[in-house]
């Protein structure tokens, strides 16, 4: 079975846009819905389940988005700011749940 | 002249004059109920249950269950309206039938209710019936589930009227007075907005449908056609949106220009979601046709939970029962954003499929958690920033209901203590 990729949504406003542009990684924004822009980070499976664990309020939605949601706001823009430092879409959540 | 409501039958408030309630209400055995309950005493008390006058007996209980109607044989009803008690708080309280109680809800005196029968009934063939399951993880059955063994018919009397609470207080408006408020306004027809949510463009759209296809045929020269918003408030659980949030953004839309005094209105009911499906369609139009409205708007999947129902069965069920429903159904599509016509359009009309952005409730809310401001053809500046503020104000943080939410919020209505 190969290894499964997950999600995370980072809404894209013009203070994290101007973080991403300084870090070279503009262009790795995608839009959604009516132009707006969100970049995405990636959980592998043992990373998704010791997020959901972390956080109990987060769901995986298998159904709609098939994405990680409701992660609390200070949680993403921990791992926003991981991001910014790793260059990464890929390393970004390893390197939150590193710190926890 | 009389105001008719479901069924045909008058609408009439059973509430006591304040010197009238001291004296009928003296003496009487207390007996606390909790807030389904207490929601459900403001709902017969006020009419919006209209042509219940109490909590059902048996053979209310039966038609409804084999038949989706009340005793009479003719009155649809689709859910059923029940007080519970064990058979330990039976003998406590002495409950007999032809006795006459006081209920309190928080220690104070609410209504008098009038006990007609103390029965048992099948719970299981009550879930059967209204579900269409009788899983104990249907939120429904689950709540159908925890009714204590018996069950207590009578009529009830209000003999202290609810206090709401502020923010609250200017969107409770009962059936008579909204009648009112609906002829000072000119509306001949009004359509129904049933909501839990925080509107994005999603849902102002299907406002928007809804108003035209109640429309119809009248005259434009002057506004005569207007939309209800009738927000669902009662049991929250963690992660919904705050019931602050929910009542002043939607009124918000009108505020800010969106809808205007001349189309929109913004009121609430109170009540316990069963998340019956097509019978809680039906219930929701007994409730709207009670509060004075011709239409009622049914978009896919009404009060529907998990895989229970197909997204049309609520649709199927009104069209059964309409000849003996006065409201008139609008049936709508879903509304989404296509980057291509560069609009919020609806899935019926637009022909880019491939290029389509559907509005997704999660996403929505997603976009809302980080408190970064979608773009308006998504969701109004106005109504964000409603939603931030209400955060703080109300929401101890949060726009999204929370443990300490639960815990410390002000109730949406109080009972006053009175002396009896
Ligand atoms: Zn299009």
């Amino acid at each position: 079975m190969s290894e499964g990729k997950y999600p995370i949504n980072l809404w894209v406003n013009d203070d994290r846009y101007d973080k991403l542009k300084n870090a070279g990684l503009a262009d790795m924004c995608k839009e959604m819905l009516a132009g707006l822009k969100v970049i995405q980070v990636y959980a592998n499976d043992a990373e998704k389940d010791q997020i959901l664990k972390l956080y109990p309020m987060a769901k995986f939605d298998s159904a709609t988005t098939k994405s990680i949601e409701l992660l609390p706001r200070e949680v993403k823009d921990k791992i926003f700011d991981k991001v910014i430092v790793q260059k990464s879409i890929d390393t970004a959540v390893g390197a939150f749940l590193a710190d926890h | 002249m009389a105001e008719l409501g479901h069924g045909g039958k008058k609408i009439v408030e059973r509430i006591m004059s304040a010197s009238e309630a001291k004296k009928k209400a003296k003496g009487l055995t207390q007996i606390p109920v909790r807030g389904q309950i207490a929601k459900e005493i403001i709902n017969i008390a006020y009419g919006f249950f209209t042509p219940l006058q109490g909590f059902m007996g048996k053979k209310d209980l039966d038609a409804v269950v084999k038949r989706m109607k009340l005793a009479d044989g003719k009155t649809i009803w689709s859910i059923p309206i029940l007080f519970d008690m064990s058979e330990a708080e039976i003998e406590k309280y002495g409950v007999k039938a032809g006795q006459t109680v006081l209920l309190t809800f928080e220690g104070n005196p609410m209504a008098t209710f009038k006990v007609d029968e103390i029965y048992a009934y099948d719970k299981a063939k009550i879930c059967k019936s209204v579900y269409g399951t009788d899983e104990d993880k249907h939120p429904g059955c689950a709540r159908t589930y925890q009714y204590k063994d018996k069950f207590v018919g009578g009529k009830i009397m209000l003999v202290n009227k609810p206090k709401i609470n502020p923010p609250y207080e200017p969107y409770f408006i009962p059936p008579l007075e909204m009648r009112k408020k609906f002829k000072q306004k000119g509306w001949q027809r009004v359509v129904a907005h049933q909501t839990r949510n925080v509107p994005h463009t999603g849902h102002e759209w299907l406002m928007k449908g809804a108003w035209l296809q109640a429309y119809g045929e009248l005259p434009i020269e002057k506004p005569i056609v207007g939309v209800l918003v009738n927000a669902i408030i009662g049991d929250k659980r963690k992660g919904d949106y705050i019931d602050e949030a929910i009542i002043l953004t939607q009124d918000e839309l009108r505020k800010s220009g969106y809808f205007g005094d001349h189309n929109h209105l913004t009121s609430l009911t109170f009540w316990d979601m069963r998340y019956a499906g097509p019978k809680e369609a039906i219930f929701h139009a007994m409730l709207r046709t009670n509060l004075g409205l011709s239409h009622h708007m049914y978009g896919r999947d009404h009060a529907g939970v998990g895989t229970y129902y197909d997204a049309y069965d609520a649709h199927h069920l009104f069209l059964k029962v309409q000849k003996d429903l006065k409201i008139k159904p609008t049936f709508s599509m879903n509304w989404l954003y296509c980057p291509h016509c560069g609009e919020v359009t609806n899935e019926g009309l637009c022909s880019h499929k491939p290029e389509w952005q559907k509005f997704s409730g999660t996403l929505i809310r997603s976009i809302v958690q980080d408190g970064v401001k979608p773009p308006r053809l998504i969701f109004r500046p106005e109504v964000f920033d409603l939603v931030m503020e209400s955060a703080e104000k109300y929401g101890f943080g949060s726009p999204f209901v929370t443990d300490e939410y639960l815990e410390k919020r002000t109730p949406v209505f109080s009972i006053p203590p009175m002396k009896v």
